[in-house]
């Protein structure tokens, strides 16, 4: 069309040129010849530039009207073209590997490859204000049946009221656990550090939310049908009883000229209800259970112990991020009343508690975070990128209330204690693919079996791609 | 509960009802309209405007789409929440009434003159003098002739340039459709850009400065005669044009839905009021009314029109045939 325009304006030029008065004796008719040619190309050059304004105002007009696709390291994203309704597609796909070494001791678990996380994600806003998604995950043995079944993780809907009010409803996340709520595509570690296990996981309930102060201080409070320590639940199984949970964390300096202390971000969060049915174990970070309560058919010979009465949960936390060094701890108490059947009832309360803190470094210079970090220079085979290396530590330890043992729990079967060291790196290749690779050592206090004695060593690899 | 509280809440709720009913309401309608009638509703719904709040009290404010007949006929269908149409042609408000069922499809005996509050036709807009010497039909069929008319597709206006040019081919060879087809195809030959609606073909031939004749609307020929480029156009009336009769209509779900039935019933009933038609007349519609008919008779020329029941059988045959998919039109317009 350009070259039109040209080849039309440089024939009109020369027209021009001609049609000025000539001094020789030039025929009259020849002057009318060339008028003629000028005033056709003229019209040749209006009549392109209209039709190119008329596709100008039929594609404005299309734009309108037509859905905009648009696929990307964020996922893929589909928007009608008036934006009040969006969906994306995103999802992680975290394939492991979970070796012990020095396993030869029986009980054990097997060394196995494994797909700790398979998530789709369906997310959106409808007319801009209503936010949903939908999480699923195909993982290894996320459902009883330890197949692949599809699992509902997150749906939820969320009103975006105002910045200070949103209201969110559904099955989520309780706003509790520091680390469980970083997303588990983004977690520092292959497996979370102990205070999650105290700490509720997914629980459907309702919760209002938001930021305050030009977003340096989040609030959340919520009602919920209340899990046990580290649990998720579709439904209130149990009683009839619901969980209040309840957090607020500050960064009081985000905005602050002091850069030292952008990243700081502290908080305290809690549970409080009164629960009924079965407490849960806890497991090492190579998923090996090291503290279960008795579980049995409720007669002398085999007592059992449920949940029956009030429980609370506590977990003061904080982060904090300076250029490529990043701090994260956390502390939990769970404080769980009890009743052991065993052909009479035997009541006590219990308060386990769990720590951990964790350290990372970035060897390549990326600004760490509390979400995912972006390599500066992504790794390309035979360029200069190598994606971003991250150094990782960690230490966490969980110890059960004395007065858990013997009537709840089996001295023998059961620590009283464990602790684990973790060291590890991750190697961000690129937005997308992340690589893992972590040796944890626990140590256990208590217990007789061979796990207990010797402790745990297993080296833990994830390949994890995410968008 | 308390037999005063119960009497005091039931006063308190009957006073606010006629509170409320009595007090003036803010209403708003949205009239869908074709293309160039854009400055003859502008007026008209000031003039509506002023005389529904004498009579109600309320205050009425009307909102005006324009766009290509079909192109809005389309909009309606898809969702525009029309309370009414006044589009260029019966068979763009037909097809609202076939495909969503916003409102019955006899729509057309609710109103005068088939619904039709005014007529207009179909004339020719030249450059100043005439440059081209076009006088009728057959010069728009010539070669070297630029001619300017929008997309029968889209614009109401242009399936009425389309019937109007085969409307003579027929009358001028003996009701031979085939000789009507090839001549206007002849015409098609000749012109450059196909705009989307009336209007724009109005910028194309007046603002652009493209062709040498534009097939137009009565009306919109007037506009740019006296208004839009003063002086520099001149208007050609062929030997035989087509009555073109644009018709309105309530659009009852969306008004019901609304709660503007009433209004938009007195709005479509004013075209026809005196003061409706002095106004339709003033803006080169012709009025329907025997008195602003009798006052404007000479402000428009004298054309033979033939209406397209007697040479085409009605506007759902003439669509089918020409117009849809395949017709006519798709055979002889290549671009």
């Amino acid at each position: 069309m350009q070259n039109n325009y040209r080849r039309v304006a440089a024939l009109i030029a020369l027209g021009i040129i001609s049609s000025e008065p000539f001094s020789g004796p030039v025929q009259a008719e020849q002057q009318e010849e060339l008028r003629t040619k000028v005033e056709q190309l003229d019209q040749e050059i209006k009549i392109l530039k209209r039709q190119l304004e008329l596709q100008k105002e039929a594609s404005a007009e299309k734009a309108k009207t037509t859905p905009l696709l648009t696929a990307g390291a964020g996922g893929f994203s589909l928007q009608s073209a008036d934006t009040n309704f969006v969906l994306k597609l995103r999802g992680y796909i975290q394939a492991d590997s979970r070796f012990f070494l020095d396993d030869h001791s029986a009980g054990t678990a097997n060394d196995t490859f494994l797909l700790r996380r398979v998530r789709p994600i369906f997310e959106g806003t409808v007319f801009e204000k209503f936010d949903y998604r939908l999480m699923l995950d195909f993982g290894s043995g996320v459902t009883s049946s330890a197949a692949n079944d599809a699992y509902v993780q997150d749906a939820y809907f969320n009103a975006k009221l105002w910045p200070a009010l949103n209201i969110q409803a559904g099955k989520f996340k309780e706003p509790v656990g520091l680390e469980r709520l970083q997303s588990g595509g983004n977690l520092l570690f292959v497996e979370r550090a102990y205070p999650t296990q105290l700490l509720p996981n997914r629980d459907v309930g309702v919760m209002v939310h938001g930021t305050l102060f030009e977003n340096t201080l989040t609030y959340q409070l919520g009602a919920f049908n209340g899990v046990a320590d580290g649990g998720s639940a579709d439904i209130e199984s149990s009683d009839d009883e619901k969980d209040i949970a309840a957090r607020i964390f500050a960064e009081p300096f985000k905005s602050s000229d002091i850069e030292g202390l952008q990243g700081l971000g502290i908080g305290i969060a809690g549970t409080y209800g009164n629960r009924e049915g079965a407490p849960r174990a806890y497991s090492t970070p190579g998923q090996q259970r090291f503290f279960a309560f008795r579980s049995g058919a409720g007669t002398a010979a085999a007592p059992n112990v449920v949940a029956d009465g009030e429980n609370w949960r506590i977990s003061p936390q904080f982060y904090y991020y300076y250029g490529p060094f990043g701090l994260l701890g956390e502390y939990a108490i769970s404080d769980q009343e009890l009743r052991r059947d065993d052909g009479a009832a035997t009541f006590g309360n219990i308060e386990n508690r769990a720590w951990q803190v964790s350290a990372s470094y970035f060897l390549t210079g990326e600004k760490n975070a509390f979400k995912a970090v972006n390599p500066r220079k992504p790794f390309a085979l035979g360029g200069e990128g190598w994606g971003a290396w991250e150094l990782t530590a960690r230490v966490s330890g969980l110890e059960v209330d004395d007065a858990a043992f013997p009537v709840f729990a089996s001295p023998a079967s059961s620590a009283n204690e464990a602790l684990s060291w973790t060291a590890g790196f991750n190697w961000h290749l690129n937005r997308n693919f992340k690589v893992q690779v972590n040796y944890e050592q626990t140590d256990f206090d208590g217990g007789t079996s061979s796990l207990l004695q010797e402790g745990e060593q297993v080296l833990l690899t994830r390949g994890q791609i995410s968008f | 509960m308390n037999i005063k509280i119960k009497t005091l809440l039931t006063v308190v709720a009957v006073a606010a009802a006629l509170v409320t009913d009595s007090a003036a309401k803010n209403i708003t309608l949205l009239n869908v309209s074709y293309d160039p009638t854009r400055e003859l509703y502008q007026e008209l719904n000031a003039a509506f405007a002023q005389h529904w709040k004498a009579k109600s009290g309320d205050t009425v404010t009307i909102q005006q789409s324009h766009g290509g007949s079909g192109k809005q006929a389309r909009a309606v269908i898809d969702g525009l929440s029309a309370d009414v149409v006044t589009l260029a042609l019966a068979y763009d408000i037909d097809a609202i009434a076939d495909k969503a069922r916003l409102f019955p499809a006899d729509w057309q005996k609710r109103f005068p003159n088939n619904s039709a509050p005014y007529t207009s036709t179909i004339v020719f807009l030249v450059r100043k003098g005439n440059p081209k010497g076009v006088k009728d039909w057959d010069d728009l069929a010539k070669p070297g002739i630029s001619v300017v008319t929008p997309n029968p597709k889209t614009s109401g206006g242009a399936r009425w340039n389309y019937l109007a040019a085969w409307g003579y081919a027929l009358k001028k060879h003996g009701n031979d459709q085939a000789k009507a087809k090839d001549f206007v195809a002849q015409i098609y030959k000749n012109v450059p850009v196909l705009d989307s609606g009336a209007r724009g073909s109005t910028t194309t031939f007046v603002q652009r400065g493209i062709g040498d004749v534009f097939i137009s609307w009565e009306n919109e020929a007037f506009l740019a005669q006296k208004e839009l480029g003063k002086g520099q156009f001149e208007i050609v009336v062929p030997s035989v044009s087509i009555l073109a009769e644009p018709p309105v209509a309530i659009v009852d779900k969306n008004a019901k839905k609304k709660g503007t039935l009433e209004v938009a019933q007195a709005y479509l009933q004013y075209l026809y009021s005196d003061e409706g038609q002095e106004i339709i007349g003033k803006h080169h519609y012709r009025p329907n009314a025997p008195s602003a008919a009798a006052k404007y008779a000479n402000a428009f020329p004298k054309v033979n029109l033939f209406t397209i029941d007697e040479l085409f059988g009605g506007w759902r045959k003439a669509q089918k045939e020409h117009f849809d998919d395949g017709g006519t039109f798709d055979q002889i317009y290549k671009p």
